[in-house]
């Protein structure tokens, strides 16, 4: 189980770096072709890139529930070891009663997206829609990895390799 | 009436409390966001949760917002490629005989930063990294170095190019060009007050100085930097003249960025290349994401009518132009200090918008005071960004250096409200430049 997360969290990864890079391109395309007319105007330029662009904020948004790098704030004083792995539990069930909200309710939105295609380049939209149920799957998988891990600290004390509490990699969440 | 089952009070309970519960739980803020939705959406007969699922569709189904990932990247791609170094350099040559002058370097970084990055926390992670220890190296005090690169790096988010100002723009729909050119002068005028701050600590504390650089030192530093300094031009230039949109003067950027890292500074091999990707994805699409659950918290409030309700108290106080501009000020510096400023701006924002608007403040002028305030939100406690990446850096407590943050924050609280009492001070570039971005 564990291979199978390492190997679908590095695919994630792969994606959403690709999406990021390719993002330029479309934009780049239609700055090119209306500043100097050298290529048509495709008109699918900006719709291409809308979507990508909803797509890699997804990846993203999965990735980040496994690199525990969605924004949280901490307003308690600094907790023991073991409070701290219970917090983090309790944070985690509410994180999956989200994401099966996104699954449940994701899949009636891919449904409710069937026949619908996009207004430029025609694309089926349950190719975008998708992305939320995915999210969802995807959260449960990496946020029940967590919860495990959290439930092992309460119980046995620290993981093997870990003499300290985790602490947040500061920054890391926020681009502002 | 909305026709809503739920009264605004009501809604309004339901909302927040279930916001701040599950902040308290330590649940991260996008789905805290997206979590205090459900409650509403399952008891008001009408809504459904795909209000959920429609919202943030159409929130990241924004071609505006692909800037901020765009930026990120061009900050990325420049700091692989070695142009902080250089940078460096010519803050020397130019602020090196000033009393303090490493902590005047430190500043004087930030301000040419802020013209490429617009990230205030990469500012502090990569401002903090070089200037705390060879600050404290050459005598100055640790709290003092750490808080001067905690408010100096929040000058990235208000000298354009800037993330927030894209955020504010996108959404509240107020012309990205000129929000860049009205940041400028605030921008510099805080740049400043930071510099004369500097000063005060460096002649009551006799912090050390360096000897003064030659004109010709100076020369060879700024023929060095000017391809790295001329990115703010690119993207500004760019929309000023028309000739790209505030999306495309950002990809503009990344592309200039990534041919002066491959070709001219050489520095950037591919394995970078792919890290600068990586990071760029990861960071922003985070953030992102909270753009989309916080709109649905955003529709909801709008639905129910809770600013109205919110509001109706401020409005009867009968404040005046400047009167709503201090409570603005006061608001954002508030929520500020414990929310992120993304999801302030798409709730706080909208929900103050109709009062700015009663008092006819401008929307360019209402969105600096805004994004000021939210900036020093950052190097505020409990949640301030900066000062943690600061303090993080230095490995000491938050608590440390909070007296120098708020001794610093002074002079730069008086500098808000003079943009607050002379709205002319931000307005000026942008009529000067472009009195149609304006309208």
């Amino acid at each position: 189980m564990r291979k199978f997360i390492d190997g679908y969290y590095r695919v994630l990864n792969v994606l959403l770096a690709s999406s990021v890079g390719i993002l330029v391109l479309p934009v780049t395309i239609q700055m090119i072709s209306r500043l100097t007319g050298l290529i048509p105007a495709w008109i699918w330029t900006e719709e291409l890139a809308r979507f990508l662009f909803i797509w890699m904020v997804m990846l993203g948004a999965m990735v980040g529930v496994r690199d525990a790098t969605h924004f949280e704030v901490d307003v308690w004083p600094v907790l023991k070891f073991r409070a701290n792995a219970m917090l983090n539990i309790v944070s985690m069930v509410f994180v999956l009663v989200f994401a099966l909200v996104f699954v449940w309710y994701g899949i009636k939105f891919v449904q409710f997206g069937w026949n619908q295609s996009s207004e430029l380049a025609d694309l089926p939209m349950t190719y975008i829609f998708i992305a939320w149920p995915l999210t969802g799957f995807t959260w449960l998988l990496f946020g029940f990895e967590r919860l495990m891990r959290d439930i092992r600290r309460v119980v046995n004390g620290p993981l093997p390799g870990e003499d300290q509490p985790p602490t947040r990699d500061l920054g890391k969440g926020s681009l502002i | 009436m909305t026709g809503a089952a739920l009264t605004p009070t009501v809604a309004a309970m339901w909302l927040f409390g279930s916001f701040f519960l599950l902040m308290i739980l330590r649940v991260p803020v996008a789905f805290a966001l997206g979590l205090a939705c459900l409650p509403v959406l399952f008891i008001e007969p009408r809504l459904s949760p795909m209000v959920v699922f429609n919202t943030t569709f159409k929130a990241y189904n924004s071609f505006i917002l692909l800037a901020v990932p765009f930026f990120l990247l061009t900050a990325n791609l420049m700091n692989v490629g070695g142009i902080t170094d250089r940078l460096v350099h010519l803050s020397r040559t130019m602020v090196g005989n000033f009393p303090g002058a490493l902590a005047q370097i430190n500043v004087l970084l930030s301000v040419f930063f802020a013209g490429i990055s617009g990230s205030s926390t990469a500012d502090a992670a990569s401002q903090g990294k070089i200037f705390i220890e060879a600050q404290v190296k050459e005598g100055y005090d640790l709290s003092f170095s750490i808080a001067i690169t905690a408010v100096s790096a929040v000058l990235a988010v208000i000298i354009p190019p800037s993330i927030l100002m894209v955020v504010w723009g996108g959404v509240l729909q107020v012309s990205i060009g000129a929000l860049y050119l009205a940041g400028v002068i605030p921008g510099l005028l805080l740049g400043l007050a930071q510099m004369a701050t500097v000063h005060a600590y460096a002649k009551i504390r006799h912090y050390p100085t360096y000897p003064r650089a030659s004109l010709r030192e100076f020369g060879q530093a700024t023929l060095v930097a000017i391809p790295a300094l001329m990115t703010p031009f690119i993207i500004v230039g760019g929309i000023l003249l028309g000739w790209f949109t505030a999306t495309e003067s950002a990809a503009a950027a990344v592309i200039y960025a990534a041919v002066l890292s491959i070709f001219v500074y050489r520095q950037l091999n591919r394995h970078q290349l792919w890290e600068a990707l990586l990071e760029t994805g990861r960071l922003s699409a985070v953030a992102l994401f909270c753009v989309g659950t916080a709109s649905v918290f955003g529709w909801l409030l709008a639905y129910f009518q809770i600013p109205k309700a919110l509001l109706e108290n401020v409005t009867s106080w009968g404040l005046g132009l400047i009167g709503v501009g201090f409570f603005v000020a006061f608001v954002f510096l508030v929520v500020g200090c414990f929310l992120d400023a993304i999801p302030a701006i798409i709730i706080v924002g909208t929900t103050l918008q109709p009062l700015v608007a009663s008092v006819g403040m401008h929307p360019v002028s209402f969105a600096i005071i805004g994004i000021v305030a939210l900036a020093f939100g950052l190097v505020t406690p409990p949640y301030g960004m900066c000062l943690m990446v600061s303090c993080a850096i230095a490995k000491v407590r938050l608590r440390y250096a909070l007296k120098d943050t708020m001794i610093m924050l002074v002079p730069m609280l008086l500098v808000l409200a003079s943009l607050i009492i002379w709205p002319e001070i931000p307005l000026l570039l942008p009529s000067l430049i472009r009195p149609d971005f304006l309208k």
